[in-house]
């Protein structure tokens, strides 16, 4: 008599890649969850169901019912998960670029750039001549923030890019000093700020999608949508540069382009996701290490289900924001801090002893 | 056909290679041969274009140069000395990178025979920072024959370069990567391997290259460049290449009862 034993069901457990695809749709059917609560929720007690009704009767909305829910709700939902996606997609991005899963898109200078450029708009913007303060209206700081981020990411760039080579390493180092630098200059405005500056800069830098207008998803969201879609086709060679840059570069990838193209994609989705929402923390690192947690770390369906699952958590922080205080609302970075700095250090707890450069 | 010509390289102001020609044909294994520090891996380095190098590297009868990486990466696949992985990737994940589009057949099917033919099979849901040092070594080489999985397509030989490949094997498994590469040299690829087993080496390589000093000592078929006169000039020591007489394949034995130089430069004789 034998005794049969299925070692292979034992042994193998349901093949990662299949769970991470079949993740693909009960992630996109959770955001449309969220999405909804999203757009149900707000301090008016303007209701999404009665809207619907009507809109299905082909009754008229009310004037109220159009304002809150058209030009304010919705446009915020775009926003955030246009942020959401930007932020955790460039986590995901940046951390298969540095091969470390504690990188954030604040590696390539976006984050102090921006910060530096948000500053001087908010401190130094009434300095500003009348023509260029009409031209730009009140989005003078989200483009002086963009423009901020980007600057700071070139500088970065070309400060560890020699002979046409990028060095990763010297892009960290250099990023600490370029920073420190914008923290320095930063310290200086905030120093001659006044206090309704003051206050502004504050807020900014806790983030907040509470500004979000068409005009605002209209000029990030295409920037973000570009840049999140091109991002997810570095899966592969994400997943080769894993086996580091010598054997990416034998496996087929030019891997100088794909470091300029991660840079690249990075620096515009961060860049303008900061610039509309300010800093909005832990997204970029939460999301991707909670995925792969989940259901491993292959970028081929990791980068979008960091899409995904970043734009629903940024919607549900912001429903939090939105509620917790109604009707005033708290800035959503504080939110996503809140939830996001215990799972970080449940991270490096986790890991302790293996969290090397 | 790989063929390299007049290959100098410089780490800094040290010559590392002095002008060394190389050639491999498909269909044999061809192995590359010397002690630590001779310029082994450099040489295999300047063929992948991994460091700067000047002379004149052709594959296929085509300068490397002119090939784009993807295209290149279709002709030749190389195993490293030491490959590291970030992210926690399972065996089968790791093997699969090596795939690429256009392999005949089913390519998770391509994967797993990878890993059987290396003897790995099973190993496929486990963690690569798991396996001891030898397995991970095998599992790297499952991925490079994924990435050449058909050693001719379309009757161009494909490659496989690699560096120590059965440094770090048990006596068992050093024998099956051997099979790996003559099997596939067999049907018609092409396999370059840097080897430091020289007995391994005299039973399985067709053509063997002895590089010492940055210089080629001798390079040919096996039985003729094994000879005690370029082994012993190779590797600075008296060495003797003996014969099995079932199958004429050499091995390898160090004199012990030569005089050997001492540490400290002084000549001591052991009786032997």
């Amino acid at each position: 008599m034998t005794i049969s034993v299925d070692i292979q069901t034992v042994r193998r457990p349901m093949d990662r890649r299949t769970r991470a695809r079949q993740a693909h749709i009960w992630l996109a059917l959770l955001l449309a969850a969220v999405s909804v609560i999203s757009l149900a929720t707000g301090p008016t007690g303007t209701s999404l169901w009665v809207a619907m009704v009507k809109i299905i009767d082909g009754e008229p909305l009310t004037a109220m019912e159009r304002v809150v829910i058209w030009d304010i709700r919705m446009p915020r939902l775009i926003l955030g998960i246009a942020v959401g996606a930007a932020l955790a997609v460039s986590g995901a991005v940046m951390q298969g670029l540095f091969r470390n899963p504690l990188a954030d898109p604040g590696l390539v200078g976006v984050g102090a750039g921006a910060g530096l450029g948000a500053i001087l708009a908010i401190v130094l913007g009434a300095l500003l001549p009348l023509w260029i303060a009409e031209l730009v209206g009140n989005a003078l700081v989200p483009v002086a923030a963009f423009m901020g981020g980007w600057l700071s990411t070139i500088i970065l760039y070309r400060v560890s890019t020699r002979r046409g080579r990028t060095s990763v390493a010297t892009m960290l180092l250099a990023g600490i000093a370029l920073g420190a630098l914008a923290g320095a200059v930063s310290g200086i405005l905030v120093y001659v700020a006044d206090d309704r500056q003051l206050r502004d800069l504050t807020f900014w830098g806790l983030g907040s999608l509470a500004g979000a207008t068409w005009s605002k998803v209209l000029i990030a969201g295409p920037l973000i949508g570009v840049a999140v879609l091109a991002s997810l086709f570095l899966g592969r060679g994400l997943n080769a540069l894993a086996l580091g840059e010598a054997t990416a570069s034998h496996l087929g990838f030019s891997v100088q382009r794909l470091k300029s193209a991660a840079i690249v994609t990075v620096a515009a989705a961060t860049g303008a996701a900061v610039a509309v929402s300010g800093g909005i923390g832990f997204i970029g690192i939460v999301v991707p290490h909670l995925l792969r947690l989940a259901t491993g770390p292959d970028h081929e369906t990791l980068l979008l289900n960091a899409a995904l699952l970043g734009a629903t958590l940024l919607l549900a922080a912001d429903i939090i924001s939105r509620q917790i205080i109604a009707p005033a609302e708290l800035p959503i970075g504080i939110v996503t801090a809140v939830l996001g700095a215990p799972v970080f250090l449940w991270i490096l707890l986790r890991r302790r002893g293996l969290v090397e450069m | 056909m790989i063929t390299a010509r007049d290959i100098q390289v410089r780490i800094g102001k040290k010559p590392i290679l002095h002008g060394v020609d190389f050639v491999a044909k498909p269909g044999e294994v061809t192995a590359i041969v010397g002690p630590n520090g001779s310029g082994k891996t450099t040489l295999l380095r300047a063929l992948t274009d991994e460091i700067v190098w000047t002379g004149q590297v052709q594959i296929n009868g085509r300068d490397i140069g002119a090939y784009k990486t993807w295209d290149l990466a279709a002709v030749r696949a190389v195993l490293p000395q030491a490959a590291t992985l970030a992210f926690p990737f399972t065996v089968i994940e790791v093997v699969r990178m090596g795939l690429r589009s256009g392999i005949h057949g089913d390519r998770d099917i391509v994967a797993q025979r990878a890993l059987a033919m290396v003897g790995l099979g099973g190993y496929e849901q486990r963690f690569f920072q798991e396996l001891s040092g030898g397995e991970q070594q095998r599992a790297h080489l499952a991925r490079v024959l994924c990435q050449v999985w058909d050693p001719v397509v379309d009757g161009v030989p494909r490659w496989m370069l690699l560096d120590e490949p059965v440094a770090s094997l048990d006596i068992g498994h050093q024998l099956l990567i051997m099979r790996c590469l003559e099997d596939f040299a067999k049907r018609g690829g092409g396999v370059i391997a840097v080897m430091h087993d020289l007995n391994l080496t005299a039973m399985v390589a067709d053509m063997v290259t002895i590089i010492s000093d940055g210089r080629v000592i001798a390079s040919g078929p096996v039985k003729e460049v094994f000879t005690d006169a370029s082994l012993s000039a190779a590797y600075h020591c008296q060495l003797r290449a003996n014969t099995i007489p079932d199958d004429h394949a050499a091995f390898i034995l160090p004199q012990v009862a030569q005089s050997v130089v001492s540490l400290r430069g002084e000549a001591i004789t052991v009786a032997g």
